[in-house]
């Protein structure tokens, strides 16, 4: 039987209001999620498009606690057919494969970085200055990492999908979703450590 | 600080990224939600055994009960058909029978002209 086909007696079948809900809470992330993936906002906004048009026609008939796994995946695959038209097309994106500065110590970054906790906006526009400074930073490093690492880092610490949802989503092994969650976590905190940030 | 410690930390600024999206693209993003919804179709029972999407009938796959049973309706039509025809073919046997054999007057076996009619008629 097809995805998009269940038996009576499965768990509940979704309703519009709960696919409504579903997409007012995620399209912000998904968008961003695409804008870290294809550096593109116009491309985003067609991919996010895309992925809810897909959702809502093709998995209507599923219950609502399966969406968020179901439209990551279709999500990704979104994403990685943007990559591939463009590689039709003969145009590649660059992306950087190294992260912050080009020293080897062997100190985990982890170890060393110190994270406050973010509370709320600061009053002062210095530090509201600051602040986006900071965010464009992270940003442009989650952007920056390699496509596989920065998927799985935002499935797992973002979407909150467990190491065997994500590498379904990937549709890789469980193993390899903690190698590029590991990794990706390390060069985060590596490229935040050479900036001098402390969050 | 490990890797879950690390990412949970860094997890509010990538929210207040996603907060901090730009009206325009706040506005599209609501356009193409809205553009789903119009897709979304209510799920159709089929014979109460599966719910599907509407649109997807065409690419539902079903197991062998559940095939056969979708198809027993015409099984059931095409048996009603095949025992009304053997039906007809006995009746049209049995006016043949009776106008032959009850209701043809003796007189016409005596009839030279009926006999050479019946005898071209059964050749």
């Amino acid at each position: 039987m097809l995805p998009c086909a269940h038996r009576i007696g499965d768990p509940k079948l979704a309703t519009q209001k709960e696919l409504s809900d579903f997409l007012a809470q995620v399209e912000r992330r998904a968008f961003k999620q695409a804008v870290f993936a294809v550096h593109d906002d116009a491309a985003a906004l067609d991919i996010v498009q895309d992925a809810m048009l897909k959702l809502a026609e093709k998995y209507s008939a599923r219950p609502a606690s399966e969406f968020p796994m179901l439209f990551q995946r279709i999500l990704q695959n979104a994403i990685r057919d943007h990559f591939r038209r463009q590689k039709v097309r003969g145009t590649y994106s660059t992306q950087l494969s190294n992260l912050g500065s080009a020293d080897d110590d062997e100190s985990d970054p982890l170890d060393t970085l110190d994270v406050e906790d973010l509370g709320n906006v600061p009053e002062s526009p210095a530090a509201r200055f600051e602040q986006a400074e900071v965010m464009a930073f992270i940003e442009d490093a989650v952007k920056a990492l390699p496509d596989r690492q920065r998927e799985a880092f935002l499935l797992r610490y973002w979407e909150e999908l467990d190491v065997s949802e994500t590498a379904k989503v990937m549709g890789c092994s469980e193993g390899s979703v903690k190698t590029h969650c590991s990794r990706a976590t390390h060069a985060l905190a590596k490229a935040l450590r050479a900036k001098g940030i402390t969050l | 600080m490990n890797e879950k410690d690390f990412a949970a930390k860094l997890k509010p600024w990538l929210e207040r990224s996603a907060a901090q999206v730009g009206e325009l693209e706040a506005t599209r993003l609501k356009a193409a939600r809205l553009r789903a919804l119009d897709a979304y179709r209510e799920p159709v029972s089929i014979l109460g055994l599966a719910t599907v999407n509407g649109g997807a009938l065409e690419n539902a796959r079903y197991t062998l009960l559940q095939r056969g049973l979708m198809i027993l309706p015409l099984l059931a039509l095409v048996a009603a058909l095949a025992l009304q025809s053997i039906d007809t073919d006995v009746d049209l046997g049995e006016i043949d029978a009776q106008l032959l054999s009850q209701e043809l007057p003796p007189d016409a076996y005596i009839d030279q002209e009926f006999r050479s009619w019946l005898g071209k008629s059964s050749r």
